[in-house]
């Protein structure tokens, strides 16, 4: 076979569309966006609304005189009202809390036992390695809401027995991250310099390996969040959440017996949209992070 | 067949440890005898005895009614025993097809779930059958036009079809085609298969839809990469319509990322089908779990667990058997 | 523009010889993709005729057009495409159809042949059905009556146990095997014009001569005219009756196969040829590439496409683009200083006396090029002579 006279590889250009068409594709990555601002700004709205309730200007979510029964979305009560009277604004607020602590919760403890977990097992490897796997797999293989029933038909429903429990449904997803990550920085040579100096295992846990773990977590952890705050939700409507105040999931569960929902919607509309925006926030501020993170670490020669 | 076999065999003692799991925190947690006889547990047989009280039953003092349920529970039950050894004996039990008997009505455990498991069989079914249905041609038409209108606008469409909770879901669709517009029954209607069907189609969307979005995410994703293959240039060559190139040349190839996922989505179904089962009053499996777990019936709540984490064994192996149909290399890998 | 020149030239290329009118007239083809740095000039102007039962061989490097050209013609154009320009086939305006989506003209009367065969065929479709597809829906053939026939075309292109291969996968045949089914395939139906791109780059040497042999003998068993892209002069030489040697996306010469290889005379057809290795040459001779890399097709610089690497560069290439002027009744060149012509040795002595072009090319590179015995393709005699040629007016 002759030799290409120019010297270049004849077979690049021979589908221009390709070669040009990938021009655009990594200027999208490198930003975070817009969208991602706004979810931001959304969550931080709905928190700080969440933290600050007790000494908001807003009615008394229990106050059952707040209104009459089923009022409308007006001026007086910006959602409307429930059955019993009561201010929904107010009650959206005040079911942001519970819902949010459950999150919030469940996700510090998925990434607390899930990242501790993972990174262990990706540093030892070995026997230790095989017993937390199969003990991750063990976890994913099963229905997590079952699981969660399982759970709380023995310990009840308490904002922590759900919280915790929902954590634990996070332990696999999140364990197993921080495991292949901890997989993939442990041949690296800080690691081994590390080892060479002397460092204990600890120590080179804690301060090589953790803080480049926490980087994909955070992602994972926006992303858990939103899933956590679902899972509560759904356990709520089968009423079996948080038996002590309500969350959005337990406010749902009340606006959807059908005469409410002919007479009233809204009561049920509103929970469920403030769950949908602070779920397609959390959902899509994660994967913009996940993605936005994974471009940086292909520039910085790939895991 | 090493492959296949060491999943197997991992599944199974997946399935051990979940049984071991909840049979262990059901006796731990709650009280052994309880979980036996119910609420009789509570009488304080002693003092029945003593005759300082009247047991639950009603009957006078001496009368040993429930004391003697106690009695006979505790030797049947061997609730003198240690917890694995129970735990054995119980194995036994399911094996042989004996899940015990429910609280409420003293019904076997087998046969209520055997009426009740197949409502949630058809529900799972037909939310497969509109994910994939809906699925395939959405896909379809994204890729054929990837990055332009449509494909944008079905990709922020499914990221929000995904954020909607499944509760939330139902009682949308129930308040739009129940309540209001009245097009569908509100109860489930147990007449013949066409009605059952009729009922489903609500709660069949109300899973089918996120399994669809997240589906032709997937597929969309694959059918791109395999459009961009030679043979695709190759058929146009030889004057093979677009359409007929879709799905006689791309489609077959690019099924893998959704086999994978459907069988990891299958077995989420489940959970989707307990709430679901809620909002459209479907008396399948999934409701008796939540209505026995509120009243602390357990064995029906043991009964189902093992039922339904049986199911999601097979239902992953079934997967796995499948993927080695469709990729010889993962047979291959020892 | 420019071009004009170029149509005219070429309207009247072909009248004097033929008096059937040719299968294929290709008249000021102009293709551009559009694309976030800006338009992509892949092809600039080429016009071309292609008689019936006659092989044009167009022949260029990475970038030069052809095989755009060759998908412009068989509608295989991604949406991002601009096409402008005639393209007529039998009468039938070509173009016209692509907007109508006619639906059995490719792969029947104009049919391709790419250069992978690997990756042409669907890996997860047995060659019998690949085969017959053509057959069922461009013809109408039942299942059966396509098996026989897809029996007799891989019989026909030389495959042993053809009932065996039908059920077979791709990745079960060898790669020459493969190219074989894939002309198969191209034939089924019987096409009058076959484009076979780069057909031999990803075969063996020993079976890329089977393979040209082969196309060679269908097309004259069955008249079919073909169309031979690549970028190798010498896979053209023996098996084209008329060439094209395109760059830049433009034409830069075109002539029938004897005349462009005894009398050519573009510095670009030169180079190419020069690129061959030969057999006669000394072993250790340096082979000699052409320096320099192809022109970017966004921003197409002014003038000729190939001054920045040619030795015959002129101001004046460097800043007018050159038409096509003819060089006898069927020889067209695009140059401003062509081989063989007192402007073209004119131009080459200014250059070595200069020690570069006017484009910047260091004419060091050259060096090997003098060494060369016995070339007997290259008339211009300046350049060979081992020095530099005093003997011109320095311009």
């Amino acid at each position: 076979m002759t030799p290409d006279p120019s010297g270049t590889d004849s077979g690049s250009l021979t589908k221009p569309e390709e070669a040009f068409a990938s021009a655009s594709a990594p200027r999208a990555r490198r930003r975070l966006g817009f969208g991602f601002w706004l979810s931001v700004a959304w969550m931080a709205v709905v928190v700080v609304l969440a933290v600050l309730a007790p000494w908001l200007p807003i009615a008394d979510p229990d106050e059952t005189g707040f209104g009459g029964r089923l009022d409308a979305p007006g001026w007086a009560a910006w959602f409307g009202t429930d059955t019993n009277g009561r201010d929904m604004f107010a009650r959206t607020i005040w079911g942001a809390r519970v819902s949010l602590t459950v999150g919030f919760i469940a996700i510090l403890n998925g990434l607390v036992i899930g990242g501790f977990l993972g990174l262990v097992a990706g540093y030892f490897r070995g026997p230790v390695d095989r017993i937390i796997s199969f003990g991750f797999f063990a976890l994913l293989s099963f229905p997590g809401l079952v699981l969660a029933l399982l759970i709380i038909a023995s310990l009840g429903s308490s904002l922590l027995v759900v919280s915790m429990t929902l954590g634990i449904l996070s332990i696999a997803p999140v364990g197993r991250l921080a495991r292949a990550t901890t997989l993939s920085f442990a041949e690296r040579e800080f690691v081994h310099a590390s080892r060479v100096l002397g460092a204990t295992h600890t120590r080179i846990m804690v301060r090589e390996l953790l803080p480049n773990v926490l980087i994909p977590m955070s992602a994972l952890a926006l992303l858990g969040m939103a899933l956590a705050i679902v899972a509560e939700g759904g356990l709520a409507f089968l009423g079996l959440s948080v038996s002590d105040g309500f969350s959005w999931g337990k406010m749902i569960l009340l606006g959807s017996a059908p005469r409410t929902l002919r007479d009233g919607p809204w009561v049920a509309l509103v929970p469920i949209g403030a769950m949908f925006l602070t779920v397609l926030a959390l959902n899509y501020a994660g994967d913009r992070l996940r993605q936005y993170l994974d471009v940086r670490e292909l520039a910085f020669g790939g895991g | 067949m090493g492959f296949l076999a060491r999943r197997l065999a991992a599944l199974l003692a997946v399935l051990l440890t979940v049984t071991a799991l909840a049979f262990g925190s059901l006796n731990v947690l709650g009280d052994p005898l309880f979980n036996v006889v119910g609420f009789v547990a509570s009488v304080d047989c002693d003092a029945v005895l003593a005759g300082e009280i009247q047991d639950v039953s009603g009957q006078t003092a001496g009368g040993r009614g429930d004391c003697e349920v106690i009695e006979a529970a505790r030797r049947e039950h061997r609730l003198d025993r240690s917890l694995p050894v129970r735990y054995g004996y119980w194995l036994g039990d399911i094996v042989r097809g004996d899940l015990g008997t429910s609280f409420k009505n003293e019904m076997p455990v087998r046969q209520v779930i055997g009426e009740k498991l197949p409502k949630t069989l058809l529900l799972m079914l037909v939310a497969e059958v509109f994910g994939l249905a809906i699925a395939v041609p959405w896909a379809v038409a994204a890729a054929y036009r990837a990055n332009r209108a449509f494909d944008r606008v079905s990709t922020v469409g499914s990221f929000g079809l995904l954020a909607i909770p499944n509760f939330a879901m139902g009682i949308i669709l129930f308040y739009f085609f129940v309540v209001r517009w009245q097009v569908f029954p509100s109860r489930f209607e147990d007449t013949d298969l066409l009605a059952r069907l009729k009922s489903l189609v609500l709660p069949g969307l109300t899973l089918g839809l996120p399994l669809a979005a997240t589906y032709q995410r997937v597929l969309r994703t694959d059918l791109i990469t395999t459009l961009q293959e030679d043979f695709v240039q190759m058929a146009r060559a030889k004057g093979m319509t677009d359409r007929w190139i879709m799905f006689r040349h791309v489609l077959r190839p690019s099924l893998f990322s959704l086999v994978t996922v459907f069988g990891l989505t299958t077995a989420g179904l489940i959970g989707g089908a307990l709430v679901v089962e809620q909002i459209f009053s479907i008396p399948g499996l999934g409701r008796a779990v939540v209505e026995a777990v509120i009243r602390d019936d357990f064995p029906i709540v043991l009964g189902s667990v093992v039922v339904i984490a049986t199911g999601f064994v097979v239902i992953n192996f079934a997967v796995d058997v499948l993927y080695s149909f469709i990729d010889p290399r993962v047979r291959r890998d020892a | 523009m420019i071009a004009y020149a170029s149509i005219w030239t070429c309207a009247s290329w072909r009248s004097g010889v033929a008096e059937v009118a040719p299968l294929l007239s290709v008249r000021d083809l102009r293709v551009g993709f559009r694309t976030e740095r800006g338009v992509v000039r892949a092809v600039d102007g080429v016009s071309f005729d292609l008689e019936v039962g006659s092989t044009l061989g167009i022949v260029g490097e990475s970038g030069s057009g052809k095989s755009v050209t060759a998908k412009t013609l068989m509608n295989l154009l991604p949406s991002y495409a601009d096409v402008s320009g005639s393209i007529t086939f039998d009468g039938r305006d070509v173009r016209a159809m692509a907007r109508s989506r006619e639906r059995h003209f490719w792969g029947v009367e104009m049919t391709m042949v790419f250069q992978d065969p690997m990756t042409s065929l669907n890996p997860v479709k047995r060659i019998g059905q690949q085969i017959g597809e053509c057959l069922t829906v461009h013809l109408g053939r039942s299942r059966s009556e396509a098996r026989a026939e897809a029996l007799d075309l891989l019989d026909r292109v030389g495959i042993p146990e053809p009932a065996k291969r039908l059920r077979q996968y791709p990745h079960e045949l060898s790669g020459g095997l493969r190219q074989r089914v894939v002309i198969a395939m191209a034939l089924a139906c019987g096409p009058r014009l076959l484009i076979a791109d780069e057909p031999t780059t990803a075969l063996d040497v020993t079976v890329q001569k089977h393979i040209l042999d082969l196309l060679d003998d269908l097309r004259r068993e069955r008249g079919m005219s073909m169309i031979l892209i690549t970028h190798d002069l010498g896979v053209v030489k023996g098996r084209a009756d008329d060439i094209m040697v395109m760059y830049g996306g433009r034409t830069m010469e075109q002539a029938d196969t004897a005349t462009l290889f005894g009398e050519m005379r573009h510095p670009y057809t030169e180079a190419l040829l020069e690129t061959i290795p030969r057999i006669d040459a000394p072993s250790h001779s340096r082979l000699v590439p052409i320096p320099g890399k192809p022109p970017d097709p966004i921003d197409v610089p002014p003038g000729c496409p190939f001054a920045p690497r040619c030795r015959a560069c002129t101001d004046a290439c460097l800043v007018d683009q050159p038409a096509l002027h003819a060089h006898g009744s069927t020889h067209l060149c695009a140059c401003h200083a062509p081989v063989g012509t007192p402007e073209g040795a004119a131009a080459r002595s200014t250059n070595v006396a200069a020690g570069r072009t006017p484009a910047g090319l260091d004419l060091a590179v050259f060096a090997g090029a003098q060494d060369r015995p016995g070339d007997d393709a290259s008339p211009d005699v300046s350049s060979r002579s081992g020095g530099p040629d005093d003997s011109g007016p320095v311009s």
